[in-house]
């Protein structure tokens, strides 16, 4: 696969870095060995293949297999053709990972829609994510849902944040569960920074994870909220978002651990975070995290390193990877 | 008046080295990890790095409550000097130790007082310890230490004391990182820089006016920054082979440190370009 020119320079940043300062070239974690991402080919009473590209993976299903299509249902409820994201327990040590496995946990269709409302019609919205060059996206409340989501959103009117998980459809999100609570500010205010001083290593706080582009579907790394604004990755007029964390740019590599878990990774920096600044939530999967979200983790990422796609965050850590 | 100042140097070099490895013992309680790799540590393979911190941070201990313990003349005179030959022979090797992690790790700091030691190795730090070492060197043979006879040495004494610690303050780069501590300042992390400004820096400083003559454009072809270094590579040319120089220039202070390196270019990243045919790149040449 040939890599665009931009990606290119990125990884050979790294590489520099190691010239000038001397430091051996830190390698990234080089594959996610308990995912598996791609589309249901076959279905049966005791176990499902996916189908990634090329590739076929068989994956049994164990009483405590848990499957999620927009809520926790049997895996019976899986359809040739939906697709699907499942981490696994390697049935064999093997050396190339893509033998049998035993499912462990299994998401289908799922989805996520981060950023702010710009439209609004009943329970229809349109959601600008923020994402350069691409249209604001749509999202439908499911009836059921609504209350649940209006709990955490009161606001569902234009100039607020919105993120909501749900499952995808053709042409819009169908939003079941709030990822978090809303921001009790419309865009442009956001809250105060946490305190100043030094910055602590490692920075504690969330991370949050968001749909993949076309195309890169098992791809490993982070979009990071601190880019560097001089050096043209983020917008000049980038704010710092609510946790203190240090200017990096794209290239940039980071270990990022889930403290729920105990596991770590180290993922580069693939873009910038901005959704991830204006927000300053905490994340409630395993205790109360510190306010702000860290980074912005790539799906195969955050199921990779422990984390349960439909809560939406794990507490983590972050440390520049020396 | 010099025995006075030689007496001074007791109880400072005592001072220093104790809190030197409190600051450490924090540094690896904060951190959790024994290998936190506190200054010239890291020049160390990764099995020796955790008896090597525990050396350094019990040698720095053991001497200083020594200094201490021998000022009054306990132990006679051969054990206080012996404690202040070893004191002096301590900050002897910090001297070449902190050349070495300078040419090998310019990215590390000295760790001497643990976290606040994270900006990299300066001729500061270096003139600091050759500085201390000379101060150690200048306790052996002092008689034990009583307490002032008159107001006026006490006086004196003190005086002293402060006008050395100035000394100290400021050839040491903790002093700025403890205001950034106390909020006074921002942590070089988290400052916005100007790219400008980094390009100022740059082509004053030696590396750069050594690697003129190598580089094909002034232009940079890729600006990035990591926490406190910026990034700026160049594509230039050296014996007839294609290369990017890369310069790292540290986001803080004056007269900073500006690093250079060089690695072959990548041709998906940097088109080939042929020099004309009488240019003097075209001649082996050397750095």
């Amino acid at each position: 696969m040939t890599q665009s020119l931009p990606t290119v320079r990125y990884e050979r940043r790294a590489m520099l870095r190691a010239a000038v300062l001397g430091t051996d070239h830190q390698t990234t974690t080089a594959s996610a060995p308990s995912v598996v991402a791609g589309v249901v080919a076959e279905v049966g009473a005791h176990a499902i293949v996916v189908r990634a590209g090329e590739r076929e993976q068989f994956l049994t299903f164990s009483p405590s297999t848990v499957t999620w299509l927009g809520a926790r249902v049997t895996p019976s409820a899986l359809r040739t053709g939906d697709p699907v994201i499942v981490r696994r327990r390697p049935h064999h040590a093997s050396t190339d990972g893509w033998t049998a496995g035993v499912a462990e946990h299994i998401w289908a269709g799922i989805g996520r829609v981060t950023g702010t409302i710009v439209g609004a019609r009943g329970r229809e919205f349109l959601v600008d994510t923020g994402r350069p060059g691409r249209p604001s996206e749509p999202v439908i409340i499911a009836e059921a849902s609504l209350p649940q989501i209006q709990v955490r959103f009161p606001m569902l009117e234009p100039g607020y944040l919105l993120d909501v998980i749900g499952t995808r459809h053709r042409g819009y999100l169908l939003a079941v569960t709030p990822a978090t609570a809303q921001p009790p500010y419309a865009l442009g205010r956001p809250s105060a920074q946490r305190s100043g001083g030094g910055i602590t290593e490692p920075v504690s706080g969330t991370a949050v994870w968001h749909e993949p582009d076309e195309g890169e579907g098992d791809l490993l790394g982070l979009e990071y909220p601190a880019l560097d604004p001089e050096s043209g990755d983020a917008p000049e007029t980038a704010d710092q978002g609510c946790v203190r964390l240090p200017y990096l740019s794209i290239g940039s590599v980071v270990r990022v651990r889930n403290e729920c878990t105990g596991r770590a990774a180290v993922l580069p920096i693939t873009g910038d975070g901005a959704r991830g600044r204006q927000f300053c939530d905490r994340c409630v999967a395993c205790g109360t995290s510190p306010r702000g979200r860290l980074a912005d983790l790539s799906m195969a990422a955050f199921v990779e390193l422990g984390g349960d796609l439909e809560n939406g965050c794990f507490n983590a850590t972050l440390t520049v990877a020396d | 008046m010099l025995a006075l100042v030689r007496e001074v140097q007791i109880p400072l070099l005592a001072l220093l080295l104790t809190a030197g490895c409190g600051a450490k013992v924090g540094r690896v309680i904060s951190a959790r990890s024994v290998d936190a790799g506190t200054g010239p540590t890291v020049l160390f393979p990764l099995r020796l790095r955790r008896t090597a911190v525990l050396v350094m941070c019990a040698s720095e201990l053991a001497l200083g409550t020594g200094l201490l313990l021998t000022a009054g003349g306990l132990g006679g005179g051969e054990l206080a000097s012996a404690i202040r030959g070893a004191t002096a022979l301590l900050f002897g090797t910090a001297v070449g130790a902190l050349y070495e992690l300078r040419a090998r790790r310019p990215d590390v700091g000295c760790g001497c007082f643990g976290e606040l030691s994270e900006t990299p190795v300066t001729w500061r730090t270096m003139t600091r310890a050759a500085l201390l070492c000379a101060a150690a060197l200048s306790t052996i043979g002092v008689p034990p230490l009583r307490m002032p006879d008159s107001p006026g040495q006490a006086a004196a004494f003190v005086a002293i004391t402060a006008a050395e610690l100035a000394a100290l303050a400021a050839l040491s780069p903790e002093v700025g990182q403890l205001m950034v501590r106390l909020g006074h300042a921002e942590p070089c992390e988290v400052r916005r820089v100007p790219v400008a400004r980094t390009l100022t820096v740059l082509r004053a400083s030696t590396p750069w006016q050594r690697c003129t003559p190598f580089l094909l454009s002034e232009t940079p072809m890729d600006v990035w920054r990591e926490g406190c270094w910026r990034f700026l590579a160049f594509p230039g040319v050296l014996a007839n082979q294609q290369v990017d120089v890369v310069f790292a220039v540290f986001l803080m202070g004056r007269r900073v440190p500006v690093r250079v390196g060089v690695l072959e270019a990548d041709a998906r990243v940097t088109p080939p370009v042929t020099p004309p045919e009488d240019s003097p790149l075209q001649l082996s040449n050397h750095l």
